[in-house]
């Protein structure tokens, strides 16, 4: 018989909990209310949200923040934000294991694409040679040209003389 | 009433006829669009977010600033941006710690978040503030036996401790804007359901795309009400893709249209079709405006 015990990474659970959004993690006690209306669970058998959040709450997710993990399958649609009744919040754990996989550079290029797009230009979507074009045809004004120097200047990590 | 116009990024640059349909129809409601320097992508929940939560937190605070220095609310147009600036203002609000943090951040920069601007999207606006006689009363056109399949989707009304929009379980506020401009409204099967366009996973996306649109199919509606335009480019351009790509010439014949409220509150008001960009759409709204007898 499999021994039934389960070490706790507690040191690894710690790690996660220090990213925004999954400091409720361990308030989790397993009782599936975020698989229920989970979009990506009924259409993809292996997705499973009280799953990912069992391997956050011992600890042992380094599968989760690998390259083309699971993770990515969430639709974040807050299903299980609004049916949690820990407010453990799944969907910003998977978010906060999100971040980790973008630190360590294992998220799609896509994540990357999108948020490099934003800091450079000020926009998420591509602006294509016809869009001001059809702007003008609906009677709009053109597309403003953002100033992105604050951008970059708050998204420097914090200073360790701004802390308390 | 004046407010903060919150564009976002999506609308703008790949749907401008939604926005353009937004200047018109706004004004004649009472509502004094202020387009406010300074406003840049909300930033994503999606993509942003999932690189570097904190700085997510950090832009959109960045840009609730803006609005708070114009000393104005913010009014929003898309889901994921109310999604954005309504998350952001909650965990800035509930969480001190966090506030002082991002509010050093924002120092750098000569600027700081105090808490007083107020996030709404313009449905919101429209039912609460502006109030269902007020629509009425611009009606020249209604939608008459125009029924129209609504398709929330997801962060309009997720999380509600934040969104504060509607009840998710049972939500009224798009189907009383509809009535109020003459049409009828259809609960479909699959009204819960995403639309799949934020998994990084294409089948996964399909098969959810696919799964609603099967689901209204089955109502007998005119069109697919829609308020997002991440909902809108699955349904629009992704129905045409789908039904390509599984080379289903049933379904590609019969293809159901999905149109932004705010149009069909323009032509309610009287506008003529492509004067709200109904002519740029993949799938052409043909039943209402046959029904509207706006077809040519």
């Amino acid at each position: 018989m499999k021994d039934p015990k389960v070490e706790v990474n507690f040191e690894k659970r710690k790690e996660l909990e220090k990213v925004l959004g999954a400091d409720q993690v361990s308030y989790c006690y397993q009782c599936g209310a975020c698989v229920g209306d989970c979009p990506s669970a009924r259409f993809f058998e292996g997705f499973n949200p009280r799953e990912i959040m069992l391997k956050s709450l011992i600890g042992d997710f380094d599968d989760l923040i690998s390259k083309d993990s699971i993770i990515w399958k969430c639709s974040n649609c807050y299903n299980c934000y609004e049916r949690c009744p820990q407010d453990v919040r799944p969907v910003e754990v998977i978010i906060a294991l999100k971040n980790i996989a973008s630190q360590n550079e294992t998220s799609p290029k896509e994540i990357l694409d999108v948020t490099r797009r934003i800091i450079e230009t000020g926009y998420s979507v591509p602006i294509v040679s016809t869009s001001n074009r059809i702007r003008e045809e609906l009677g709009l004004p053109p597309l403003k040209k953002i100033d992105v120097s604050e951008l970059k200047e708050i998204l420097k990590p914090d200073k360790k003389t701004e802390k308390k | 009433m004046k407010m903060a116009f919150f564009p976002g990024c999506m609308i703008p640059v790949k749907y401008p006829y939604m926005e353009a349909a937004i200047r018109k129809t706004v004004p004649p409601l009472g509502i004094e669009i202020v387009d406010v320097e300074g406003f840049t992508c909300c930033p994503d929940p999606i993509h942003f977010k999932a690189a570097d939560n904190l700085g997510w937190v950090t832009l959109a605070a960045r840009n609730l600033c803006v609005a708070e220095e114009a000393g104005l609310d913010i009014f929003t147009i898309c889901s994921g941006c109310t999604e954005t600036l309504s998350e952001a203002s909650y965990m800035l609000n509930e969480d001190k710690e966090l506030r002082q943090r991002v509010n050093k951040r924002l120092a750098r920069v000569g600027k700081k978040y105090n808490g007083t601007v107020k996030v709404k999207h313009l449905v919101t606006v429209l039912r609460d503030d502006v109030g269902i006689e007020k629509i009425k009363s611009t009606v020249k056109k209604p939608l008459t036996n125009v029924m129209v399949a609504i398709h929330y989707g997801c962060h309009l009304l997720k999380p509600s401790v934040f969104m504060k929009v509607d009840d998710p379980d049972d939500p009224h506020v798009m189907d009383s804007l509809v009535r109020a401009i003459g049409g009828e409204t259809c609960r479909h099967k699959e009204w819960y359901l995403c639309c799949g366009r934020a998994c990084f996973d294409q089948n996964l996306r399909e098969e959810m795309t696919e799964c609603v649109l099967d689901s209204v199919k089955k109502m007998d509606a005119d069109c697919m009400g829609m308020i997002c335009p991440t909902c809108f480019s699955s349904f629009d351009l992704g129905q045409i893709m789908l039904a390509r790509k599984k080379k289903d010439s049933e379904a590609e014949v019969n293809m159901i249209s999905p149109v932004y409220y705010f149009q069909l509150l323009g032509l309610a008001q009287g506008l003529k079709p492509e004067e709200l960009g109904l002519d740029r759409h993949k799938i052409k709204l043909n039943t209402v405006l046959e029904k509207m007898s706006l077809k040519n």
